[in-house]
């Protein structure tokens, strides 16, 4: 019904310009065509990345998701389940641990990490951005070796420089008099078992932000910085008024996916000793969603915690985004 | 080619047969013919770690058993570390997932066993008149509600290893009581500074585990079909208390100690930087050829009990344990294959474990080996399990006793609530699993 309006139309307005009827019915079908073309095609190109991506993402997600509103018992040829509702998340949510420890050290953690690393980062890219090509070449592969290493190895360097007693961190402190090595032991303490975990992130983190922003500060015209200086602004000014505001997606993206990342941080915390459950002191959220489900057997629960851990990302990254796109709106 | 492998068939038939006939008398007929594993294979899952090189031991055990059986079998080797979950993932799977054998630690018999995927071969053993030889420690732990889940394969305790060197430097004799344990670790660290008298460390339980028994106490005891927590118990306290305060008080054990595991242990004694510790009957060996230099330097010694006689010590160890595939039956024969006679002496001999049967034990105690004996005497007078329950292994994965002896060493809480706390988690996953 709606199609033979629509098609009706046309049909008075367009036989003046265009030919006679049939030539008319032909070109309405073309553009018929043409337009579930249009609707379709993006579909179509999108379809084999969707459908990788829902096989690999959406499906384990909506897994998980089922998983934490059940009790699983794993049986011989198939497991059990008995559903559950919300108990998981209630145990979840009023729990003293999640509260006390758990979600402070998984946010103030990841703040310091997100900071410190595209700080770190930026300086490193303003360094490079000015160094001949020789050094550059030299700072850049040392750098970029810190990238490749892999978290367990970059950790377990980590661990052995703040080693108690015989690391080098520890000896260098104690031959200082700061502290007695014999009696210190940073791994059991929650904030020298942090300021650890972060180095070791952050050192791991930065040259991701350095090659970023660098390759921003590529893009900024030099007359900029010269107009600058001629109008008497100094390096600090030049760094805040010129640089900062050009490059400021860029900034944006490398917080967000440092942001994801470290929230997520869970070889580098796991693998420090204490970290691997001795400790309820330093649980984050990733261990704490893996010792509940991997170490006690309660996949519910573990699944619970790795769900509100996905809900925090996801507003935390729906925040970013929005300042992300309002942002260039502001620039158009 | 072709003809050769059919050669090989027949002749695998013909002494399968005659085997299966051999090994029938007094069974009943029809079993013969289950264990004819012509052209079958079967997957067996061994730790790696235990036997340095074990694959020409399973070339022969594989040869033995095709001639036995017709039946190959297909050795994987799988990781300490990982295997659990591979484990409870391939369970999940079924019958075409799991291997048809398996080496299977002690504690997680409890958690294969209620997934209905291990085969209860209690008939068998006694079929086979094994049961009165078994080690009994052994036996029990793969032992629920009278069913038993495999065959104990090899076994292995935790008692004291020291240097003899050092000990005979400074004039010292091994202890044998609670007090002279104290005493002798805070002499070695007035005398040797630099070396760790006696580590109290934090991530290792079954450190920690021989005090708590030697003092008279249970990590946990069972009413019926429940289980409760008796970590807080005075008799466990005072022994918890007895083991930290030699960190804590006595300062034998450094800051550093704190959060180490066995593995750090054994990192250090390799550096030469220990004197005195828990250690297992495998330590020796591990340290020895990590650093030849120590060759001869060791000595061991049961752990005392508080006054004189032992401490019990976790007897921890393997069961070969057959799966509910459709090769069970030739599952079993290779399990008594491997876990009796020439074949179990032979595994226990390259590995320096002890087997876990009693006549074979006997033997090796027999030998009189200074570093052997002290362990062989421990395993067969002193050797304790932990509670035979699916929630203990997930007590032990979230680790509540190293989180109790943590908590205490670095003086965060009192070694009674310590204890309370370490009750308190304990007794939370005893009901979850109920």
């Amino acid at each position: 019904m709606k199609d033979t309006l629509v098609s009706g139309e046309p049909k008075a307005t367009i036989p003046s310009a265009r030919g006679s009827r049939p030539a008319d019915g032909a070109a309405e079908a073309a553009r018929r065509r043409k337009k579930l073309i249009t609707l379709t095609r993006p579909w179509l190109l999108l379809a084999p990345s969707l459908v990788v991506l829902a096989g690999l993402l959406l499906w384990p997600l909506i897994q998980v998701g089922k998983l934490s509103l059940e009790d699983y018992k794993v049986k011989f040829g198939g497991g059990e389940s008995t559903f559950t509702g919300l108990d998981h998340y209630q145990d979840l949510l009023s729990s003293d641990l999640l509260w006390k420890t758990v979600l402070p050290n998984t946010v103030f953690f990841a703040f310091a990490c997100v900071g410190l690393t595209v700080a770190l980062g930026t300086a490193v890219a303003l360094l490079l951005n000015r160094l001949g090509p020789t050094w550059k070449l030299i700072c850049s592969v040392s750098i970029l070796a810190a990238w490749a290493m892999p978290a367990v190895t970059g950790t377990y360097v980590w661990i052995w420089l703040f080693q108690p007693q015989d690391g080098m961190v520890s000896q260098l402190a104690d031959s200082l008099g700061l502290i007695d090595a014999e009696t210190t032991n940073w791994f059991t303490e929650r904030l020298p078992f942090y300021v650890i975990a972060t180095i070791n992130v952050v050192h791991h983190g930065f040259p991701f932000v350095a090659i970023t922003v660098l390759a921003g500060l590529l893009t900024i015209p030099k007359e900029l910085y010269e107009a600058g200086e001629i109008d008497g602004a100094n390096a600090w000014q030049r760094f805040w008024k010129i640089t900062v505001p050009t490059i400021k997606p860029v900034f944006l993206v490398v917080t967000i996916l440092s942001t994801i990342w470290d929230f997520k941080v869970f070889t580098q915390v796991f693998l420090m000793p204490g970290g691997s459950g001795d400790n309820p002191d330093v649980y984050n959220l990733g261990v704490y969603s893996y010792i509940e489900a991997f170490a006690k057997n309660d996949y519910g629960a573990g699944a619970a915690a790795a769900v509100l851990l996905t809900l925090l990302l996801l507003v935390i990254t729906i925040v970013y985004i929005r300042t992300l796109f309002r942002q260039g709106e502001e620039d158009l | 080619m072709k003809r050769r492998v059919i050669a090989a068939g027949c002749i695998a038939l013909t002494l399968g047969l005659t085997a299966t006939a051999c090994g029938d008398d007094g069974g009943d007929g029809d079993k013969g013919d289950k264990a004819d594993g012509k052209g079958k294979t079967l997957t067996v899952w061994i730790m790696e770690g235990t036997n340095p090189d074990p694959r020409p031991f399973f070339k022969e055990v594989g040869a033995a058993f095709e001639k036995k059986t017709g039946a190959k079998i297909k050795v994987e080797y799988q990781q300490w570390a990982t295997a659990q979950k591979k484990f409870t993932t391939a369970i999940e799977g079924g019958p075409d997932q799991v291997p048809d054998v398996a080496e299977v630690g002690t504690t997680w018999v409890p958690q294969f066993a209620e997934t209905d995927a291990l085969v209860d071969v209690t008939d068998d053993v006694k079929k086979a008149d094994l049961a009165g030889d078994l080690v009994e420690g052994l036996k029990d732990a793969g032992t629920l509600d009278g069913k038993q889940y495999g065959m104990p394969w090899y076994a292995g305790v935790r008692s004291i290893v020291y240097r003899k060197d050092i000990f005979e430097k400074h004039d010292l004799k091994p202890p044998t009581t609670w007090k002279e344990l104290q005493e002798t670790a805070k002499k070695l660290k007035e005398k040797e500074p630099g070396m760790v008298a006696f580590p109290v460390a934090g991530g290792a339980e079954m450190f920690a585990a021989p005090f708590v028994w030697g003092a008279g106490g249970e990590l946990a005891t069972q009413d019926g079909d429940t289980w409760k927590s008796a970590i807080n118990s005075p008799e466990a306290v005072k022994g918890i208390k007895y083991y930290t305060d030699l960190a804590t008080k006595d300062k034998v054990s450094p800051a550093k100690v704190n959060t180490w595991t066995e593995k750090e242990v054994g990192d250090a004694w390799n550096k030469g930087q220990i004197s005195m510790a828990v250690g297992g009957n495998w330590t020796p060996k591990a340290i020895t050829d990590a650093n030849p230099k120590l060759k001869g330097k060791l000595g061991a010694v049961p752990i005392p009990g508080e006054k004189g006689g032992m401490s019990k010590s976790f007897l921890g160890g393997s069961y070969l344990s057959v799966f509910d595939t459709d090769k069970k039956d030739l599952g079993w024969e290779l399990v008594k294959l491997m876990t009796t006679g020439e074949f179990a002496a032979k595994w226990a001999k390259q590995t320096n474990y002890f087997p876990g049967q009693n006549s074979e034990l006997k033997k090796i105690e027999q030998q009189k080996d200074p570093l052997v004996e002290p362990f062989a005497k421990q395993m067969l007078e002193a050797g304790a399990t932990v509670p035979k329950t699916k929630a203990y292994g997930e007590i032990q994965a979230s680790k509540v006793i190293p989180r109790m002896v943590q908590s205490i060493l670095t003086g965060k809480s009192s070694v009674q609530e310590a204890a309370d706390q370490a009750a308190k988690d304990m007794d939370e996953i005893f009901a979850k699993d109920k």
